[in-house]
């Protein structure tokens, strides 16, 4: 009997793992067509204890904004997302997933981009802002 | 009897598997620890393995451990860990699920009815927010709900029947998922990006058959859920969605053979298919077909 004890907590750290598939693949890298047009740009900055570099740009490309962060790093957070935000806070904001190794978010249709000012990184499970670029019409 | 016997049997393969089945979330498997065992000896340590099919292309295989401690002949304590595989077009991701501590007290027989009260707890090892390559992943491929649950349950052991009547309440929501459907690659799963579950009503009739040599057991029972109201998430814009058809009933049907080695020893498989399911099922309580194997060992 003890050594069941000693065989199942071994079975158990070996057992919890991950395997990507089809669906979390790395993706191929998207880009933002050169001839897109820049409307909006901005600086991070970081927030406490954070170290942030890089800009935010939103480009128009055939009526679809996306945002493009240029020159990114950030700090690692276990749950870093994109936000599109009404102010330097996450208090109304578009969610535009999570921050990967990709650099260019897609911005939903129904969003009104001018009503929004800054791109935030922004850690969800934490509830802990990382990284603030207010943006500057170009 | 026989009837309902061959008729659980004939719901249960010949139906059309389609629907949410039970999981091990906790509810399906918490009353187990009514049962009061012919056995008198006072620990029992169970191993279980269970091989599950769920939404999509999703598949499962779930272990649980379990210590339980019977004190005197009316009280009974039990602990349980439990660890999952999901496996889909997502990948593959296995973690540790819940921690569940159960007290149970058996009251006095009388007139053949025995009836017994619960109380439990349930302690997610996980926030329910387990990524894979940095994805976000529904909450059907999640090991745990991420939420800490009470159990309240009560049973009636009359004859060849059991009862039981459960209550699982989420009291503190730790569920930090952060799957969104329209990132996610694929329809298959709904948004659950912060998601918060309502509780769960089970009620559970269990009919034993014992063979004449008494070695064998056969337990069919059925097996009913009623979600008490419709989840919810956060989208895409920060605010809170309801997520319509996430409420209602879904029933199980369930054989569980049982077969007695020794005094010390006795292993049980079971079966299980749902045949009726709530529209919507966010939580990723989705298994159609569950065939599982446990191990008891009595010292």
């Amino acid at each position: 009997m003890r050594n069941i004890f000693y065989v199942i907590p071994i079975l158990f750290l070996i057992a919890a793992c991950q395997e990507e598939g089809i669906l979390t693949r790395d993706q191929e890298e998207v880009i933002v067509n050169p001839t897109a047009e820049l409307k909006y740009y901005g600086t991070f900055v970081p927030t406490s204890g954070i170290t942030v570099n890089g800009d935010a740009k939103i480009y128009l490309e055939n009526n679809q904004y996306k945002v493009q962060l240029e020159n990114f790093a950030v700090s690692g957070g276990p749950d870093l997302k994109v936000y599109l935000s009404k102010s330097a806070s996450p208090n109304e904001f578009v969610n535009l997933g999570n921050l990967t190794s990709q650099t260019v978010y897609p911005i939903p249709a129904s969003v009104i981009v001018s009503e929004y000012s800054h791109v935030l990184i922004h850690c969800q499970q934490y509830n802990h802002l990382f990284a603030i670029a207010p943006l500057t019409q170009n | 009897m026989k009837k309902i016997f061959f008729f659980l049997i004939f719901l249960l393969f010949v139906n059309e598997i389609t629907a949410q089945g039970c999981s091990d979330a906790g509810i399906c498997s918490v009353n187990k620890g009514f049962v009061v065992d012919s056995l008198q000896l006072k620990n029992t340590l169970e191993f279980s393995s269970v091989y599950s099919l769920g939404e999509a292309d999703l598949q499962y295989l779930s272990h649980y451990i379990s210590y339980t401690k019977r004190f005197n002949e009316r009280f009974a304590f039990s602990s349980k860990v439990t660890l999952s595989t999901a496996d889909g077009s997502f990948g593959t991701r296995t973690q540790f699920g819940d921690a569940f501590l159960i007290g149970n007290y058996t009251f006095k027989e009388k007139n053949n009815k025995q009836w017994s009260a619960l109380l439990g707890l349930k302690f997610p090892f996980t926030a329910s927010n387990l990524k894979i390559n940095g994805y976000s992943l529904p909450m059907d491929y999640q090991s745990s709900l991420g939420t800490i649950d009470v159990f309240l349950g009560t049973s009636l052991h009359y004859k060849r029947w059991d009862f039981n009547a459960t209550f699982q309440i989420p009291i503190i929501n730790l569920n930090k998922n952060s799957y969104f459907k329209e990132f996610g690659g694929t329809d298959d799963f709904p948004s659950t990006n912060l998601f918060e579950r309502k509780p769960d009503a089970l009620f559970r009739a269990t009919y034993s058959i014992k063979s004449p040599t008494s070695k064998f057991i056969f337990k069919p029972n059925v097996l009913f859920i009623y979600h008490l109201g419709e989840d919810s998430f956060e989208n895409i814009f920060g605010q809170r969605e309801n997520i319509k058809g996430s409420d209602g009933l879904t029933i199980n049907g369930n054989l569980i053979t049982t077969y007695t080695f020794n005094k010390q020893n006795q292993i049980e498989l079971f079966i299980a298919a749902p045949f009726v399911v709530r529209d919507v099922r966010p939580d990723g309580l989705t298994r159609s077909f569950v065939l599982g194997i446990q191990y008891q060992y009595f010292f």
